[in-house]
């Protein structure tokens, strides 16, 4: 019963959106606000259909309802209810509903708040958002219905995948990254709806830069919650390994980054018009992109769903919606000349303009590096792989001179800058950061990345640093303010200025976590016996006993753990554990991570013997890991300040739709 | 002012130049399926197994020779992907059991865990090597279970299948044989 309805309402809310794109069409040619009012109304309708079609597949879920196939192959009778519920956007078909909820959400949110605003885009954004929804629909209706039954009703299910079910970031990474993913959408909408009504000036930039943050910042915390969930899991001590799946999610994080950038020359300049919009269309597509790498078992990956027919689908909509929006940015390349000519080369302009070449340097090489292997199997046959060294070497470089850019750009003033504000402005930095190397190879780093990271970093740092101390000081010499108020009013004047710097505050902590845990570690491996310890750096780790007992969760898991005692910086008694799961032919590493501001311990189990009960253990020393997790938080912070609405800008929303 | 026009028109080929490489690769990739790993094998003659059964019989590849056979690598422990093809075996050996042989290769399982298996998916009625010391995957080069092997009538392999077996790729393989599906 549940579950018919949960099919019925797919259906119905496929032809809502139908509909919806019908009438934004319609209305849209006629100028009829009636028409429009409808086509809204039918976009609100497929969001609340897809919620109830959601709340049946909980249900289901969550009443082990084992006549639906996709219940029976991720649950059983044993799953507690945390992963019943999660396992919603565990699996392939659950995840397109899930994302169809997350789609039709956004489309409302953003049809409802601009009803009465940017009336001549808002059509046309409707019908692009409605159109999009549409096909996810459809793809629920045939070829990933959700709801299909199965006969005879088997009396248990095969339960969740067990790498799924051992960790509840699950709960956390997946909804983070599609909230990011599917809200894309929204300005690629506007920016087709520009190009259609050629009002390609800066109205459409304006609103989409918001709505280019917010999805951005979802993204953000999806792909670092990610990272943190294979580290916690995962059991290798790494946690970014250049899968095809990581890489999906990158790519449009690198261009919607790019666009970020490119759409405050475009509004400030009125320069790079056809390249904002065609990154706007790039970030869309390869948001489809990385569904379909995910979806279609074109690419082997631990992400991978199971391999099924709508890769068909996805390929599909790929070639439309590229043809289509590259076609109309074709059309109405003559609208999009620029305004002005561009910059001097030492200006800010070109530094945005070398940052966006950088981030599509970054994204080519890894779309090339992900596509790689389906290119090499389509034209010989044979299989291939790139691996994560080739992704390391060939980035790398990019990275470190896009943070060089991110200290270079907010301190150039826009138009061109002199030889002598060059070296005012840079001076200072440059010699923090030769100092700053210079102090850490005194305390022993001698390797190349840390120190050129640290390095850079902190002349990055200095500048922003610069930039606040200068601004804060005029104004506190011009109205008489105390610094730190001072400091406190410079940012929340400027939000967009300073919360990008904010940003890249957290991109240098990140950049420095990453080259220092990434170089500077140790790892040791030895077989214990119980009682006999290992030393590792400052640490001493004993092995005290292996413990083999169901977990009390859910008694079908089988874990055997090995109980430690660590001594060191960092003490206490730990235990790594492998677990067994029914359904799952190799065993899940269940690792152990003590955390400090300086440096992780994490130990993880490789293998034991139960007769001998010795144990395999490998203890990582991973230095300031925590940092790149924190990075990643105030990156998000940073953009979240940025687009935070501030009062005085809202007064003046608010007068210019009341006047 | 034929110039602009021409160059205007010739702004619309970027279209096929991005759509038609883009379009061809994404749909060869999805036409090859991930299943299908090259080995080393297909080709050659299949490698000589003998060994204890479940049923509690011996069983010698060398009785094979002259039928084609079907040689199954599965596990109790494998799930979904073992059940799935469960039946696709049995409809296999209901259908074509007086023409070939099918071969049951357990792999790193207990004697137990794989009757209970067949217990609750279906018994059979051909052999399930027991292969307790693994030199028999070792031999073949089999990475997890499912895995199948086709042998044709000379002991020939004639291919390898990777992950559960479907009714198209048996179909596929009789033809290979030489058999009507």
């Amino acid at each position: 019963m549940i579950p018919t309805l949960g099919h019925i309402t797919v259906v119905i809310g496929l032809a809502a959106t139908i509909y919806a794109a019908a009438a934004f069409i319609l209305g849209g040619r006629r100028g009829d606000p009636g028409v429009l009012a409808s086509a809204r109304r039918g976009m609100y309708a497929a969001f609340a259909l897809v919620a109830l079609a959601c709340v049946a597949m909980v249900i289901s879920l969550l009443t082990h309802d084992f006549s639906v196939v996709y219940v029976a192959r991720n649950n059983a009778t044993t799953t507690p209810p945390f992963y019943s519920v999660i396992s919603l956007w565990a699996a392939l078909e659950g995840s397109i509903l899930f994302w169809t909820l997350l789609a039709t959400g956004w489309a409302s949110l953003v049809l409802y708040r601009y009803r009465a605003r940017l009336p001549a885009l808002m059509p046309w954004v409707g019908a692009t958002l409605a159109l999009g929804t549409a096909f996810f629909f459809a793809v629920m209706a045939w070829a990933g219905d959700p709801f299909v039954r199965v006969t005879p009703i088997g009396p248990e299910g095969n339960g969740p995948n067990a790498l799924l079910q051992n960790h509840p970031f699950m709960g956390l990474h997946p909804p983070l990254l599609y909230l990011g993913y599917t809200g894309l959408a929204v300005p690629f909408a506007f920016g087709m709806a520009a190009l259609i009504t050629r009002r390609t000036d800066e109205e459409w930039l304006a609103v989409v830069r918001r709505w280019t943050l917010v999805p951005w910042i979802f993204l953000t915390a999806g792909i670092v919650a990610g990272a943190w969930w294979s580290y916690a899991v995962l059991g290798w001590g790494g946690y970014w390994a250049w899968d095809p799946v990581e890489n999906a999610a990158l790519l449009p994080w690198l261009t919607a980054t790019a666009f970020i950038h490119s759409s405050m020359v475009a509004e400030r300049r009125g320069t790079l018009r056809t390249w904002t919009h065609a990154l706007v269309i790039a970030t869309f597509v390869l948001t489809l992109v990385g569904t379909f790498l995910t979806r279609s078992g074109v690419v082997n990956s631990v992400h991978a769903f199971t391999t099924s027919g709508i890769g068909a689908w996805f390929a599909s909509a790929i070639l439309l919606t590229l043809g289509g929006a590259l076609g109309l940015l074709i059309w109405r390349l003559p609208d999009l000349r620029d305004r002005r000519a561009p910059g001097a080369v030492v200006s800010r302009e070109s530094a945005f303009l070398f940052n966006n070449v950088l981030f599509l340097g970054i994204t080519f090489a890894v779309l090339f590096g992900t596509l790689y292997p389906i290119l090499v199997e389509a034209t010989s046959g044979a299989r291939a792989s790139v691996g994560a060294p080739w992704f390391n070497r060939v980035n790398a470089p990019i990275f470190v001179a896009l943070l060089f850019l991110a200290g270079v750009g907010p301190a150039l003033p826009w138009g061109g800058a002199s030889w002598a504000t060059v070296r005012e402005r840079f001076a200072i930095p440059i010699l923090s950061g030769v100092g700053v190397v210079v102090a850490a190879w005194a305390l022993g780093v001698r390797d190349a990345a840390p120190l050129g990271i640290l390095g850079l970093a902190t002349f990055v740092l200095v500048v922003m640093g610069d930039e606040v101390v200068r601004g804060a000081r005029s104004r506190a010499r011009s109205r008489g303010e105390a610094a730190p108020l001072a400091v406190l009013r410079l940012a929340t004047r400027n939000r967009r200025r300073y919360g990008g710097y904010l940003a890249h505050v957290g991109v240098c902590v990140m950049a420095v976590a990453i080259a220092v845990s990434a170089t500077l570690g140790t790892d040791r491996t030895a077989t214990l016996q119980e009682g006999e310890s290992l030393a590792v750096g400052e640490y001493t780790l004993r092995y005290d006993q292996l413990v083999t007992e169901p977990l009390a969760s859910d008694p079908r898991v089988i874990e055997t753990r090995a109980e430690l005692t660590l001594a060191g910086p960092q003490s206490g008694p730990i235990a790594t554990a492998l677990r067994d799961y029914p359904n799952s032919q190799t065993a899940i590493a269940t690792p152990v991570v003590r955390t400090a501001l300086g440096e992780d311990v994490y130990v993880t189990l490789l293998a034991y013997n139960t007769t001998s009960r010795a144990a395999t253990i490998q203890v990582f020393i991973n230095p300031l890991v925590m940092w790149i997790w924190t990075g990643g938080a105030i990156v998000a912070l940073g953009a979240l300040f940025a687009i935070w609405p501030d009062r005085r800008r809202r007064a003046v929303e608010a007068a210019l739709a009341g006047g | 002012m034929a110039a602009p026009s021409l160059r205007r028109s010739l702004r619309w080929l970027a279209l096929p130049v991005v759509l038609v490489p883009l379009g061809w690769l994404l749909f060869t990739g999805l036409g090859t399926d991930p299943r299908v790993i090259p080995s080393p094998l297909v080709g050659k003659p299949m490698p000589a197994f003998a060994g204890a059964t479940l049923e509690g019989g011996e069983f010698s590849s060398a009785d094979l020779v002259g039928r084609p056979a079907v040689v199954n690598f599965w596990a109790s422990y494998c799930i979904p992907s073992c059940v799935d093809e469960h039946p696709v075996l049995l409809d296999l050996a209901a259908r074509h059991g007086d023409e070939l042989q099918v071969v049951g290769v357990l792999v790193n399982d207990t004697p137990d865990d794989a009757r209970g298996f067949l217990d609750r998916y279906g018994q059979v009625g051909w052999p399930n090597v027991l292969n307790l010391d693994g030199d028999i995957s070792i031999d073949y080069g089999v990475i997890g279970p499912p895995e199948t092997f086709f042998v044709d009538a000379d002991g020939i392999v004639i291919a390898r299948h990777v992950g559960p077996l479907t009714t198209d790729e048996v179909a596929r393989q009789l033809a290979a044989l030489g058999l009507t599906p």
